[in-house]
């Protein structure tokens, strides 16, 4: 089964496999909140799910449409404010932070602003929401995306979210601790050596090769890069029941 | 001048052509008839903030009532881009200012508590300072660290919808709160829209819940419903499918107008607003367009 939905199911899984029990992370919308419901499912029943409207050890029954939606405050001990949740953030106290976008780079930044130039977009998306406040603040951060090659490029059209900048210790010296950790696909996983984006694994059925498949540049491997094929099939079930109708990414 | 108010006496009071107005909820308690108020009333040239927006931003730029958007995320949540906002910086027909959620929340933080800036670890990087926002590089004197000083925001008028007041204006919300409190406080005036009125007791039976205090508040409406599609803790629940419906309208022009003229222009109230919408809608998200009819009891105290 190489489809579409083998895709999504493996990116939810190993998503999740990135969050480790009794942290405490910061959860967006759509592929974020479903890895982070399923690992509470699973692997890490004390995960502590932080949403930035406010909620704060939620588990939510149904994947929410926005960080605002009822199912995000249905079974959360919890109710603060924006305010509590990103205080928690500067502070020091998000251990993971979940993030897609609409672009990443080879240095781990993030664009959900524009496509194109600023003053004259080709598109212009949402903007930031909490997601430049996660990526500067989280003590690490987990990028979750499709694979989809034009969201994959040398360097965004606009950097809406930090991560290693232009590297050579850009972020630091920008007095930005944490940084990206890893880069989930449905294909593959992705982590940064010398602040630059290496394929570490791909996902059985695809290939090292599938899973840069499209991209713009010539991607390095990790030393040891190989095809990982141990999703556990009970949290795959898991995630079935779950659902994949969490909200566009 | 009494403070309980129909809306439309309320934003023809308060709210002036290019007004900077903060716009509550946060998904929760979004205040969708006091917005719609202001598209039947023709406002122009009015500044719009708040961090993270809902598709009431796209409507009101969509009317025209909007000339500038002040914001952390803007866009229909969970479900895409707000198409209005998109089509206007195509156009060139509004002024963008935008930062991050928190950053957006400091800058109401700060006029709250009365300070002119806020320092923050957010903004020391990416393209959000060199493209929009403005905040300024500052060292800590007491840590030697670089941070970056947020100024405060001051909003005109603020409008929130929330569960009940009493008719002096004293406003309770619970449930997600988000930057609606942070908002309101920081606002020079406060409109409330409520699902309830109750008395006096009642708020003082549970005045934990007060979000906002009568002497901050300068009108009260009561708007049952009033923040449909968004929903109300204890009343109605999220009408998700609106949000859906809405992408597909808002990406024709034409259509999003036929929707305001229907929905917004040519309805005299909220009662008039609900009574368009399905019986199967209404079912569903447990809201009568008869009745405010409350849902759960969230705590015992509540009981009259």
């Amino acid at each position: 089964m190489m489809s579409a939905q083998m895709e999504m199911e493996n990116l939810v899984l190993a998503a999740a496999l990135e969050l480790v029990d009794n942290e405490s992370c910061f959860v967006g919308i759509g592929v974020p909140s479903l890895a982070a419901m399923l690992a509470k499912r699973t692997h890490a029943p004390n995960l502590v799910l932080i949403y930035e409207s406010g909620a704060i050890d939620a588990n939510p029954p149904i994947p929410p449409l926005s960080t605002g939606s009822p199912s995000v405050t249905a079974d959360t001990a919890m109710i603060g404010d924006c305010l509590d949740v990103f205080g928690y953030l500067q502070a020091g106290r998000i251990d993971v932070g979940l993030l897609s976008a609409a672009q990443v780079d080879r240095h781990g930044n993030l664009n959900s602003t524009v496509i194109g130039e600023y003053r004259h977009p080709k598109l212009r998306m949402v903007g930031s929401g909490g997601a430049h406040d996660i990526a500067s603040m989280a003590n690490r951060v987990v990028i979750v995306m499709p694979h989809d090659p034009r969201r994959f490029v040398t360097a965004v059209d606009f950097i809406t979210s930090p991560g290693f900048l232009n590297g050579h210790g850009e972020r630091a010296q920008c007095g930005l601790r944490g940084g990206p950790h890893a880069v989930i696909t449905g294909r593959g996983r992705f982590v940064f050596l010398g602040e630059e984006l290496h394929l570490e694994r791909s996902f059985q059925p695809f290939s090292l090769a599938q899973a840069v498949e499209g991209f713009g540049w010539d991607v390095p491997l990790c030393p040891g890069a190989h095809c990982f094929n141990a999703f556990d099939e009970s949290a795959r079930q898991v995630a079935r029941g779950i659902g994949f109708s969490g909200g566009g990414a | 001048m009494p403070k309980l108010l129909d809306l439309a006496a309320a934003i023809q009071c308060h709210v002036p052509d290019g007004a900077l107005v903060f716009i509550g909820g946060f998904g929760h308690c979004v205040p969708f008839a006091a917005g719609h108020e202001l598209i039947r009333q023709r406002r122009k040239g009015l500044t719009l903030c708040r961090t993270g927006t809902d598709i009431l931003f796209d409507q009101l730029i969509a009317a025209g009532c909007a000339s500038k958007v002040v914001f952390g995320y803007l866009g229909n949540p969970g479900v895409g881009i707000s198409h209005s906002f998109r089509r206007a910086v195509d156009a060139g027909s509004i002024a963008v200012e935008e930062w991050t959620n928190f950053t957006l929340l400091l800058r109401l933080h700060a006029a709250r508590i009365g300070v002119p800036f806020l320092p923050t670890r957010a903004l020391l990087a990416g393209d959000i300072p060199k493209a929009s926002a403005d905040p300024r590089k500052i060292v800590c004197p007491f840590t030697g660290e670089t941070l970056s000083a947020i100024p405060a925001l001051f909003p005109d008028v603020a409008l929130i919808h929330a569960q009940r007041a009493d008719q002096d204006g004293n406003t309770q919300m619970w449930g997600i709160d988000g930057d609606s409190r942070e908002g309101a406080l920081a606002s020079r005036i406060v409109i409330v829209t409520v699902e309830e009125i109750v008395p006096r007791e009642v708020i003082r039976a549970a005045s934990e819940r007060t979000m906002v205090p009568a002497h901050r508040v300068a009108a009260v409406c009561h708007v049952p419903g009033g923040a449909h599609p968004s929903y109300v803790q204890g009343y109605y629940t999220r009408d998700d499918e609106h949000y859906f419906l809405y992408d597909r309208i808002s990406r024709k022009p034409d259509e999003l107008a036929a929707y305001l003229d229907r929905r917004v222009r040519q309805v005299a109230d909220r009662a008039a607003y609900l009574r368009l919408l399905d019986a199967d809608v209404l079912a569903r998200i447990g809201l009568s367009s008869k009745s405010n009819v409350v849902l759960d009891e969230p705590t015992a105290v509540e009981a009259q």
